[in-house]
């Protein structure tokens, strides 16, 4: 008896101990997504909301310091950081041992653990012609012998998950290697992608076409429930292994409210996280004024009612104890030339003076102050500001300067005509066409370079058409001048850069700007590590960009978060988009509900 | 009221028969029309915005409407420049600090950076040298940096219009870029009712046309119009609208008139099928078929004025409509280009401004609006009332 009630003691001391380890089921979180999401699926699935909730079900081998800024790479699934060989073409990996994904009548009762071989199969599903991955591009072409597989697979109809493909192989339980074909650095965030995280083989055998509702990770949440385009509800993994919330504070006097709140927590907190999907964003500020949400990114057309004339957050808000996270994302807005353009487009000094006086013509004050109304930054290069290779030093050459582009122009042979507009050198008429859509504040913009325009003399129209056509147009280099926007897949500079490299014409270079110099340039950093080297490089691909007047580079948008004073630990991260799960929700504060 | 009969005498020379001049069908709606007070003074409001019309159209008026004499949102000066706190104000923090010295220099090549240098400097296009032919390469590799050093300091950018001279307030308020509202709704006024007249006027032609055949001849023609105007009036009218407009692919007035012609003609169709069919049994008609007067001459010379007053009362219908639709379109997008201001531009503006409480583009567009669509209403109302012979009691003698 007096040893059986030890046991009991023994008992019960363990099971105070593990719940105050898992999250409290009290602990509820609410928020909404303006988008509907797609499924559950991280292999098909490619719009960002669905991902929000797949990367808190399934782990990736690396992940993100939920603090550090440049965002950084940190293990998740991996005990450690990779061992990199060979300049960069071998990853080794070591797997965590004791990660367990969550029970599943799929695995008929049996305790199944996360092995290498699980992210082979993974990626092999990644590759499989027959899942469309919209993330294949990341894998194609960069692993040793996928290729060969994906081309057979084409070619049967099947994909062949039992071929060994030497370029990625569990060599044991624990250890996984990766061989490239060209050193690439930058194949670290491919694996810390959210998308790229482990699924077990018999849950997709087992789900077939349904799998897109049952994602079956060793995350910390699981799906509990899902309303398709209305809720979806996310419970802590009561079986997750747990981790201790210790992130380094960044300067940012923010991080020290975050770190205050957090640190040595065993995560996750929140027990219960409920989104819903509310599309319009009259509707979400409603609903985050009734406090049925909990942190809302708020819309622009709203920030009027926000905030006060000396741009702070009004008192109404303060009262009631409502904070605001102000970040810069990690986007850039910029406008293109198109290069095989025969009025803007060609590398002739007559032409890049042209382009060059376009983009100082522009009125990018107008821009943030009246038409963002103040929610966005200057963007002085290609590389938005959390992102490896930003340099917050860096002054953009092209800066708007209306006198000089008419100075310019006139010296390049750009004659005024009577009318007021300036002709080609060659007595030709200068018109110059933007590409636009039909939206209000389209037109808002289109106004603005209209009277931009016209102060240099240059005759600008507008061709409206839709997105998606204006879109194939682009990639087929018949747009003339085209606003477009880019957010960060990964925190390196070369995921912008890219954008800009003359071999990817038709893919994302959507000016098709094929400079020699700069193709060299962006070749070189892409074998190169991380290093002052590589931002140095990407410094001369930015002037290489500017001196021949590529791209008109506007702005990059502010984001202003609304966060209610029982939720606390929020910072936006420039990659992962779940940051609930580092996360927690005082009960004690939650009131008037 | 008729002429008085001059009786001369009572045996008549067979030349002067006594001719007793009633008066035409316009004399006498005029006459009606003069005496209904409602239909005079929306007249007259019609009146004076076809003259705003013309004066701006001619370039007398509110030709400066782009200009941008206020400040950002400027308030109506009746409500003075205090109103709602004015503008939005910049962040507290500087939003961008002022350029400093990178460590970075350059090893890009500019290949017009010693241009830009020396205009930067001050110099005039005409005293820069002319560009070294394309072989010789003779660039200076520092040159972006001399322009930044002699540029970049303490040269101050020659502003387009500074923002201390801008107004406080303007008579009725400013737009988002500081323009005069007023003289927008002025410039405004210019395409609608040109757009709203324009458009009245194809859709009444075509509609009269299609009428007059269809009634005229029946039999076969009228079935193939007939069935035309089924399938057309079939389609809901702002999915027509939308597919005209994108078969057109161009924005502009003309293709708003054109939108809104080719698809408003239907109404008046109707009713002038209906007027031919009843006009073409008269005995009026048949006694010019008896002259060899030709179809086409006895559809429009005999008809023809003895319908015009149901032209004219369907067309003053559509320019009430159209000028209503060109709003609608200019709302949805499909409306005037960038540099053309009208009524639904501003009030596509308005929709977003109404949230941060700056009504006045609404309440002066909407205002001027609904003036001339009211009075021109009445004025219709006015005209068919006159020119209805049926209606007596009006006549005044």
């Amino acid at each position: 008896m007096y040893g059986g009630f030890r046991v009991v003691i023994a008992v019960l001391g363990l099971a105070a101990a593990a719940s105050a380890a898992a999250a409290d089921p009290s602990k509820v979180l609410r928020i909404a997504f303006p988008v509907q999401e797609t499924g559950f699926d991280p292999v098909r699935v490619s719009d960002s909301y669905s991902n929000t909730v797949n990367e808190v079900i399934f782990d990736r081998l690396l992940t993100y310091d939920y603090l550090a800024r440049p965002a950084k790479l940190v293990p998740l699934a991996a005990e450690t950081m990779p061992e990199i060989s060979d300049n960069g073409r071998t990853y080794l990996f070591k797997i965590r041992r004791g990660i367990y994904f969550t029970p599943d009548p799929a695995f008929k009762g049996q305790k199944r653990e996360l092995t290498a071989e699980d992210f082979v199969y993974t990626f092999k599903r990644f590759a499989d012609p027959k899942n469309r991955s919209p993330w294949a591009f990341m894998i194609e072409g960069k692993i040793e012998g996928l290729d060969e597989q994906i081309e057979a697979a084409r070619k049967n109809g099947s994909f062949n998950y039992k071929a060994t493909i030497p370029g990625m192989v569990a060599l044991d339980k624990y250890t996984l290697r990766f061989k490239l074909k060209a050193p690439d650095y930058l194949f670290q965030y491919t694996v810390a992608h959210p998308p790229f995280g482990a699924m077990a083989r018999e849950v997709v055998d087992a789900y077939g076409d349904d799998l897109q509702g049952h994602p079956i990770g060793s995350g910390p949440y699981i799906l509990k429930e899902w309303k398709r385009g209305t809720k979806i509800t996310l419970e802590a993994n009561p079986d997750y292994r747990g981790f201790v919330w210790d992130f380094e504070p960044t300067a940012d006097p923010w991080d020290q409210e975050v770190v205050k709140a957090m640190r040595g927590k065993m995560m996750p907190q929140i027990g219960r996280v409920e989104i819903s999907i509310i599309e319009e964003d009259q509707s979400r500020w409603l609903a985050f004024n009734q406090k049925e949400l909990d942190y809302l990114a708020l819309p622009a057309t709203f920030r009027p009612q926000v905030f006060g004339a000396d741009n702070k957050i009004n008192k109404q808000w303060t009262d009631q104890g409502v904070t605001l996270y102000r970040g810069i994302d990690p986007d850039i807005v910029y406008t293109f030339f198109n290069f095989r353009d025969p009025i803007v487009g060609g590398f002739a000094k007559e032409k890049i003076a042209l382009r060059r006086a376009i983009i100082m013509g522009y009125n990018l004050d107008e821009e943030i102050r009246i038409i963002r109304k103040y929610q966005a930054v200057q963007a002085q290069m290609p590389i938005p500001v959390g992102v490896v290779g930003y340099d917050p030093n860096y002054r953009s050459i092209n800066q708007y300067d209306p006198v000089l582009a008419n100075k310019l122009l006139d010296y390049f042979g750009y004659k005024k005509g009577r009318d007021g507009y300036r002709t080609l050198p060659d007595g030709k008429p200068l018109v110059v066409h933007q590409a636009t859509e039909s939206a209000a504040i389209n037109r808002d913009f289109n106004e603005l370079w209209k009277k931009s325009m016209d102060a240099i003399g240059v005759r600008i129209v507008f061709d409206v058409s839709k997105f998606a056509d204006n879109l194939k147009a682009a990639k087929a280099c018949q747009l003339m001048m085209w606003g477009a926007a880019w957010t960060a897949d990964y925190p390196d500079g070369d995921n912008f850069m890219q954008l800009l490299y003359g071999p990817n014409t038709g893919q994302s270079n959507n000016g098709c700007y094929e400079s020699k110099s700069f193709d060299a340039l962006y070749e070189k950093s892409r074998v190169m590590s991380p290093s002052p080297e590589r931002n140095l490089l990407f410094l001369d691909m930015t002037r290489q960009m500017e001196v021949d007047g590529a791209w008109s580079l506007h702005v990059s948008r502010e984001r202003n978060q609304l966060i209610r004073p029982w939720v606390k630990g929020y910072k936006k991260h420039p990659i992962l988009s779940a940051e609930f799960e580092y996360m927690d929700v005082d009960t004690r504060g939650v009131s008037g509900l | 009221m008729p002429h008085d009969i001059p009786l001369k005498s009572a045996t008549l020379t067979p030349r002067e028969v006594p001719h007793t001049v009633s008066p035409g069908l316009w004399t006498l709606a005029w006459r009606r029309l003069k005496t209904d007070y409602v239909g005079t003074v929306s007249l007259a409001i019609v009146a004076i915005f076809v003259a705003l019309m013309i004066l701006s159209g001619f370039g007398l008026i509110a030709s400066d409407w782009s200009k941008e004499t206020g400040v950002n949102y400027a308030p109506p000066s009746f409500l003075g420049a205090d109103y709602e706190g004015g503008t939005p104000a910049a962040p507290a923090e500087p939003a961008a600090a002022p350029p400093t010295a990178s460590e970075y220099k350059s090893q890009i090549v500019d290949p017009i950076g010693d241009v830009i240098a020396q205009l930067k400097a001050g110099k005039a296009p005409s005293e820069v040298p002319a560009a070294p032919a394309e072989e010789e390469k003779s660039v200076d590799p520092l040159a972006d940096i001399m322009a930044e050093i002699r540029g970049g300091k303490g040269a101050k950018k020659e502003a387009t219009a500074p923002i201390e001279e801008r107004k406080a307030t303007l008579p009725l308020g400013g737009d988002k870029w500081g323009r005069d509202v007023l003289k927008k709704t002025i410039k405004g006024s210019e395409t609608s009712i040109f757009v709203g007249i324009a458009s009245a006027i194809v859709a009444t032609f075509l509609g009269t046309a299609f009428g007059a055949l269809a009634g005229y001849y029946g039999r076969w023609v009228d079935d193939v119009f007939n069935w035309f105007y089924s399938v057309f009036s079939s389609i809901p009218y702002l999915l027509l609208v939308l597919a005209v407009a994108a078969v057109l692919q161009q924005k502009g007035i003309l293709t708003i008139i054109l939108i809104l012609g080719l698809t408003g003609w239907t109404g008046t169709f109707r009713l002038l099928r209906a007027e031919y069919l009843k006009h073409k049994a008269r005995e009026y008609v048949q006694a010019a078929d008896a002259l060899g007067a030709s179809n086409v001459r006895r559809m429009f010379m005999h008809i023809f004025p003895n319908v015009s007053h149901v032209v004219l009362v369907q067309m003053s219908i559509l320019v009430v409509a159209f000028i209503k639709s060109e709003v609608i379109l200019s709302f949805l997008g499909f409306g005037v280009p960038v540099d053309v201001v009208s009524w639904g531009s501003m009030l596509n503006e308005a929709q977003n401004e109404l949230i941060l409480g700056k009504w006045w583009q609404l309440a002066a567009a909407g205002t001027a609006m609904a003036i001339l669509v009211t009075a021109f209403a009445l004025f219709t109302d006015a005209l068919r009332d006159a020119l209805d012979p049926k209606l007596k009691g009006r006549l005044g003698s």
